[in-house]
């Protein structure tokens, strides 16, 4: 008998995405936003900004199945943003490869913005989607030159509250 | 006409509210005000091998070399073995090598104890030597790429960040060597390109650099600062965009001779 590895990693990564999901569906549901205002032990901080993670690998997931698939990478960037502030995360891009990005918070009012600049602080075209409201924003940009680049993650006014935040990527 | 103008009015104070918050079309990189996170993504090498098979399939199996794991009492090279024996299993992911694979699997567990890491990694370890028996590619992939990521956590956690640089230099060490080889068998001027890495080595060099001395003590520590200086000299673009053969092939040498020096020493 010949088994399809191919579909036996596909059913794993379903069931790990089902597996997500009820997470996420809790971690929606019980962290309002004000809980990140609280004063939180390095282990709690840690927990909540890796549950956020949890929800940019929940809509990551249609990307990451099909034949033409993200490959997603387990390196990722978490930390807190202020309401109308920026921050710049760096990394190395090659040529021909698309990347795809997502950011996300936990509150469902925030909006954001997600960028990517070359290493000469210009503005890469590219289209940003949002999925399920305004607070997980994903973006693909397949880079012209091989090089250092800017991921530019911000947050708009529309709220008050700090968020903690999320940035994954995958490549293919 | 006065409503007309207040429609006016109105729209651009919206517009003006959604300028100030979308994304500037240049950034002025040295503005004091601007907020860099400083922790970096290192790329791991399927990420690059992948754009350099974009221009026509190559050959990875000559890659995958079986060298011995010789253990010592220095924890910084072990780390440096360690995120180079973790590139070497992209390599032979890439290449499609079980055995390789398999062996690799059994390598990192073996280094994973001297530094105190062997519970997060087992699980890993294990998955790597059993999907790679499977041939299930994109697993073992996952499982390279998870235990790189888990390591370089329970470093952190340990309190053993010194470590977590090392691990990061010897990972992407390995993957410039199978490319840099790649490319001097096969130049061309488009897949030079993907040595254009001068910043990434800038920012190895000072992780590097910043380390304590008793973290970087004796002669294969001069050796890797050493060639990390040298290969950002190296891996600059020319006007056309192009790093050229005869640096590829200095590239190549550089990081191999290191890479034997972190092996042997």
């Amino acid at each position: 008998m010949r088994v399809d590895f191919g579909s036996s990693a596909m059913v794993r990564v379903l069931i790990v995405g089902l597996l997500l999901i009820g997470a996420i569906g809790f971690s929606q549901e019980e962290k309002p936003t004000e809980d990140t205002e609280k004063e939180l032990s390095a282990v709690e901080s840690f927990q909540v900004i890796n549950d956020i993670k949890v929800i940019a690998q929940k809509a990551a997931l249609p990307a990451l199945i099909g034949e033409n698939k993200f490959v997603l990478r387990e390196s990722w960037w978490g930390g807190s943003i202020a309401p109308g502030k920026a921050k710049l995360h760096k990394v190395q891009l090659f040529k021909r490869n698309s990347y795809q990005f997502w950011m996300a918070v936990p509150n469902l009012r925030a909006e954001l913005n997600l960028n990517l600049y070359d290493s000469e602080g210009k503005l890469v075209p590219t289209d940003v989607k949002f999925i399920d409201g305004e607070n997980i924003a994903t973006t693909i940009v397949s880079p012209e030159m091989t090089g250092i680049y800017f991921v530019r993650v911000s947050l708009k006014n529309s709220i008050d509250l700090n968020q903690d935040y999320a940035v994954i990527y995958a490549y293919r | 006409m006065k409503q007309i103008f207040i429609i006016a009015a109105l729209s651009l104070g919206g517009f003006g509210v959604s300028f100030a918050e979308d994304a500037p079309t240049q950034l002025n990189l040295n503005d004091p005000n601007l907020i860099f996170v400083e922790e970096s993504v290192i790329p791991i090498p399927l990420e690059i091998f992948a754009s350099l098979d974009k221009l026509g399939a190559q050959d990875w199996g000559p890659q995958v070399l079986d060298r011995a794991v010789k253990l010592d009492p220095n924890r910084s090279r072990t780390a440096m073995l360690f995120g180079l024996v973790v590139s070497e299993g992209f390599i032979a992911v890439q290449a499609e090598d079980k055995d390789a694979v398999r062996r690799i699997g059994r390598e990192v567990l073996k280094l994973a104890a001297p530094l105190n890491v062997s519970g997060s990694v087992e699980g890993h370890a294990n998955s790597i030597i059993d999907a790679a028996g499977n041939g299930d590619w994109d697993m073992v992939r996952t499982e390279l790429d998870k235990t790189r990521q888990t390591v370089i956590n329970e470093m952190k956690e340990n309190r053993d960040n010194e470590l977590v640089a090392l691990v990061s230099i010897g990972g992407w060490l390995g993957g410039t060597e199978a490319l840099a080889s790649v490319l001097k068998t096969n130049y061309s001027v488009e897949g030079s390109d993907l040595l254009n890495q001068p910043d990434l080595v800038k920012q190895l060099r000072e992780d590097f650099n910043e380390l304590p001395d008793r973290a970087r003590k004796g002669e294969l520590f001069n050796q890797v600062s050493n060639t990390l200086n040298h290969l950002e000299s190296l891996m600059q673009v020319d006007a056309a965009g192009a790093i050229s053969e005869g640096s590829v092939v200095e590239i190549s040498l550089a990081t191999s001779n290191l890479v034997k020096a972190i092996y042997e020493s």
